[in-house]
């Protein structure tokens, strides 16, 4: 292979601290050619940012490279000197890293940040530089360059800054871009923009990409190969198509089964949605933690294929077909029973675990009504914030909604619309400026204190970090003791009891009241944090991105657990969630929330088959299915959020809506049900079958 | 910015004011009243009463207050007890003094400081890191006294390369004439200050080595140099400069000793032997620049602080 850019051959890193060696990788082998876009995919620990560095030498404290070659353009990058590495960084290689945020100096304007490269690279003068970085600026899609070059990051937003950091990377015209999960802290429509971004970018400038991801979905359609890496070894190599097709892997294979999936709407039509009601396919157990080498598969303490073999040997990336080292372009997996490639062979079934299926909502009973919720912050602090006329932040305005007991009601939205406030109103930790909460009946306004510490019992949170929501220093049983003390629940041996029914019920062993948060993953933590809300059986668990900071494979268990405990409990949830597939596959009902407003109301299968809000429709255009024939639907949405300390008049959709007219301006769209009873959209102009096929 | 300094003055000068009315309520607090402190034990009751009415003392106390303020605001600090002068004259003489001293010793002890952190932050877990890490725990643990006292027996007594006592000039020009005298006093004065600011950096700078933006900069091919110069100093500068404004009044008790020590004419000085004789008017005159110096120091904090950082800048 003479013609690749780029070519890692058995690559080993290590990473030293606190007296432990991490064999981050182990042996890693792939190949790019130039112009070619490789993708990388794993969870979190696999390796797959460690990969991404190590080409850079970026990596971090500790870190090294003990084995391998790291050949690009002919150099090896694992062997070059500290200025052959600066000289081939931001100019021949650029990098775009995760959170556009904390990746820029806060304190440096965006000129000098992204003329930096340029000043280093090239011969080029200040002035010319910063000519150079309006233009990059213009080539990502900035508005008004010129301007910004003078802007701090602080002053742009999280989509913008992202713009900014491509632009770094790309004002040198790299060979390579290598993108770490960029658009993991952006929203989805931002998300959507940044990856046409840079395929838009890439095809123009006829560079490489490795794009380094947690998201299937983000994959699927903007690369030529993909990679799928397990516990510091790549498990599967193909091109996308076959991967996407016919996983070989059997950890591939399932991380696509557990994956909860969004059923596309038909455009215009009214297929019914199924698929929902299935259980998803959990992964077992934790990925190995790498500190020792692991003897034979690493997937197989966690794999229901798993034999002898595969306890005892390592297997080695094979296509299938003979003992020689696969070619850099087949189809190459490392497992002893690969999946049967033969249509119909792999019944889906035989991977999913017994998990409950959704249960219908058994009553009408309302457990918590919202009428003409509204909440707004001052804009600004200290004893003047509540004058008449100050700046306000309307976070929530006028949300009506119920949530019948034993119902998911899902609660979608981007960054900031506004939904973390309704849930936080809906547990009564705030109390809302306008409007009411009826819990149960009663009006959480009219509550005095110790019966509002009593309604505390029914309704509980479940946080996105549950770790964040713990305190470090306290064991598990106090944490789950707390609540039950608080309330004044059972004696001693009471409260012991009912923390070992807890632990039971989440799953985790009954040791671990003795052991600290910090000694938990990821999974378990969040594990905890239900067990935590349960704890005073309550009717309802607003659960606020219960599964966002999660993997693939422990989503999955997290959610077949919810499900699982709603059944034998009866309660109800209120779930809170950016991600529109997790919502799908939870909810009964949903709303969709835009700056504040609940724009789109009803059965969760209804809004999802049959959007009328533009909004909804958008958002679901926008995400990226897991499937790399997926044609993209519709019209994804452009443009950015408005702030919510100054929305727009009407309707506060309009300025980024296709179909917006005067009207839209002037008058606020009252909700309405134009097709089917219980499905509200509040829009002049909603997406029904006579307006589409109309219009 | 102006919006934002504005505000920021504004809100000094509510403060300014409090801090008066502070130094106001302590001048009614002194044993047996002023009359008494000033006309001594044996005064007689009559003589006492025609004092408070001469002084105007027998008037309520918001009229004394206004009294207080406006004799405050032309300048009058009134009379000291024992040196026959005015109290605003004294503190004229001897505040610059004293902010030489300060000043010297604060620039010093920046100046040493953050390269001082800086190198610990690159060697950390080294050699020089633990050294200089032990140094700075002894320097602060140090009383100033004990510290000078050392200075003094090293430096002037073993090796006579120094003066033992500070310049005793009128001006502060006459005190910078003789710079060899001033050595002992600055340096006593900016250890301590070395050890606490070198720390404060170390950390800044470490936290920002762990910043994303240092890997981005890295990712762009910057020099590791170039880096700390560039990325990383201005962002560790941060957390130093509100410690600098904060430090003004550690500063000052710190002087007090060091410059009774040195015999320094400064305000310290003047402060120890006012506080010797009882002399009121300038111990609360003294008490006054201290707190204005307090209010002035985290004004300039928070100026510098938006210099520093644009996110504070644009908050109003």
């Amino acid at each position: 292979m003479t013609d690749s850019l780029l070519r890692i051959d058995d690559l080993h890193v290590e990473i030293a601290g606190r007296g432990r060696t991490v064999h981050a990788l182990d042996g890693i082998d792939l190949d790019l050619a130039p112009g070619e876009a490789l993708g990388i995919v794993g969870e979190s620990g696999c390796g797959k940012t460690m990969t991404a560095l190590s080409v850079l030498g970026l990596l971090p404290h500790g870190g090294k490279v003990t084995g391998g070659r790291i050949l690009f353009d002919g150099t090896d990058l694992a062997a070059a000197p500290e200025p052959v590495l600066r000289n081939v960084r931001g100019n021949t290689v650029g990098m775009v890293f995760q959170d556009p945020l904390t990746s820029l100096n806060p304190t440096l304007t965006i000129g000098a940040q992204v003329a930096e490269p340029l000043l280093l690279h090239t011969r080029l003068t200040r002035a010319e530089a910063w000519a150079k970085a309006e233009e990059t600026l213009r080539l990502v899609g900035m508005p008004r360059p010129a301007e910004r070059l003078r802007n701090y990051p602080h002053q742009l937003s999280g989509g913008m800054r992202q713009r900014v950091a491509i632009a770094m990377a790309l004002i040198c015209e790299p060979r390579l871009l290598i993108a770490d999960e960029p658009t993991t802290a952006l929203d989805v429509t931002t998300q959507h923009q940044i990856l046409e971004l840079i395929d838009e970018l890439r095809a123009r400038l006829g560079m490489a990409m490795i794009l380094v991801t947690h998201d299937l979905g983000v994959i699927a359609r903007r690369v030529d190969r993909v990679a799928v890496m397990y516990g510091g070894r790549i498990a599967e190599r193909a091109a996308v198509r076959p991967l996407f097709a016919t996983p070989r892997h059997r950890y591939t294979q399932a991380l696509f089964a557990a994956l909860p999936e969004l059923p596309r709407p038909p455009l215009g039509g009214s297929a019914p949605v199924t698929g929902a009601d299935r259980p998803l396919a959990t992964i077992p157990g934790l990925p190995p933690s790498l500190v020792t080498r692991p003897t034979g598969c690493r997937f197989a303490p966690r794999c229901g294929f798993a034999t002898d073999i595969c306890h005892a040997a390592e297997p080695e990336l094979t296509d299938g077909l003979d003992d020689t080292p696969p070619a850099a372009g087949a189809h190459a997996f490392a497992c002893f029973h690969p999946t049967d490639p033969a249509p119909g062979a792999e019944p889906a079934a035989e991977i999913l675990p017994p998990a409950p299926a959704r249960l219908p909502v058994r009553t009408d009973e309302p457990l918590l009504r919202l009428a003409d919720v509204s909440k707004t912050y001052p804009l600004h602090g200290g004893p003047f914030a509540r004058r008449k006329g100050a700046a306000e932040v309307s976070a929530v305005a006028g949300i009506s909604l119920t949530v019948r007991r034993g119902e998911t009601f899902g609660i979608v939205g981007e960054s900031g619309c506004g939904k973390s406030t309704l849930g936080r109103m809906a547990v009564g930790l705030e109390a809302p400026t306008g409007g009411s909460v009826h819990f149960g009946g009663r009006d959480l306004a009219t509550l005095t204190k110790r019966e509002l510490r009593a309604h505390r019992r029914d309704v509980q949170l479940m946080f996105q970090d549950s770790y964040a929501a713990m305190d470090p220093r306290m064991r598990v049983g106090a944490v789950l003791r707390e609540p039950l003390v608080i309330q004044g629940i059972g004696d001693r041996a009471e409260r012991r009891r009912r923390i070992d029914g807890l632990l039971d019920d989440v799953g985790l062993p009954r040791g671990a009241v003795d052991r600290y948060p910090h000694e938990f993953s990821g999974g378990q933590r969040q594990r905890l944090g239900l067990a935590r809300a349960l704890a005073l059986t309550p009717s309802l668990v607003v659960a606020d991105e219960p599964v966002s900071a999660l993997d693939v494979s422990v989503q999955a268990q997290i959610l077949n657990l919810m499900r699982e405990l709603q059944r034998e409990k009866g309660l109800s949830y209120l779930v809170i969630s950016h991600d529109l597939a997790v919502v799908r596959h939870l909810a009964d009902s949903v709303g969709v929330m835009y700056l504040g407003k609940l724009v789109e109301t009803g059965p969760a299968e209804q809004v999802f088959a049959r959007p009328l809000h533009p909004y909804t429709r958008g958002l679901l255009d926008t995400v990226n299915a897991p499937d790399p024939d997926a044609a993209q639907a519709g019209s994804p949405l452009g443009g950015e959020t408005p702030s919510a300390a100054d929305p727009p008049s009407g309707c506060r959709f309009r300025t980024r809506c296709p179909a917006a007219t005067g009207l839209c301006a002037t008058t606020e769209p009252p909700p309405a049900e134009p097709e089917t009873p219980g499905h509200r959209v509040a829009c002049h102009f909603p997406l029904t079958a006579g307006a589409v096929s109309t219009g | 910015m102006i919006h934002f300094l504005a505000k920021r003055i504004a809100q000094a000068l509510v403060v300014l004011l409090l801090v008066s009315v502070i130094v106001f309520v302590l001048l009614h607090l002194l044993p047996g009243g002023p009359a008494r402190a000033i006309l001594g034990v044996q005064a007689t009751p009559e003589a006492i009463a025609h004092f408070n009415h001469q002084q105007g003392y027998d008037r309520s106390l918001p009229e004394q207050y206004a009294m207080y303020l406006g004799r405050l605001l032309s300048g009058d600090l009134g009379e000291s007890y024992k040196l026959n002068q005015s109290v605003a004259s004294l503190l004229g003489e001897r505040l610059p003094k004293t902010a030489l001293l300060a000043g010297l010793a604060l620039a010093l002890a920046a100046l040493l400081a953050v390269p001082l952190g800086i190198l610990q932050a690159l060697r950390r877990g080294k050699a020089a890191d633990y050294v200089l890490t032990g140094a700075a725990f002894l320097a602060y643990a140090t009383p100033v006294f004990f510290l000078g006292l050392v200075l003094i027996l090293v430096f002037s007594q073993q090796l006579p390369l120094l003066p033992a006592e500070a310049p005793q000039a009128d001006t502060v020009g006459g005190l910078l004439a003789d710079l060899p005298a001033l050595v002992l006093p600055v340096v006593t004065t900016a250890l301590g200050i070395v050890a606490a600011f070198s720390r404060y950096m170390r950390s800044a700078v470490l936290d920002n080595l762990g910043e994303e933006y240092v890997r981005t900069a890295r990712a762009k091919g910057q020099s590791e140099a170039r880096i700390m110069a560039r990325h990383v100093l201005r962002n560790a500068l941060i957390p130093l400069a509100t410690l600098l404004g904060l430090y003004l009044p550690t500063l000052f008790s710190g002087t007090l000793v060091v410059e009774s020590m040195f015999n320094y004419p400064g305000m310290g000085l003047l402060f120890w032997n006012a506080a010797q004789g009882s002399d009121f008017p300038v111990l609360l005159g003294v008490t006054l620049v201290v707190g204005v110096a307090t209010v002035l120091g985290s004004l300039i904090t928070d100026i510098a602080y938006a210099v520093l950082d644009p996110r504070i800048r644009s908050v109003t």
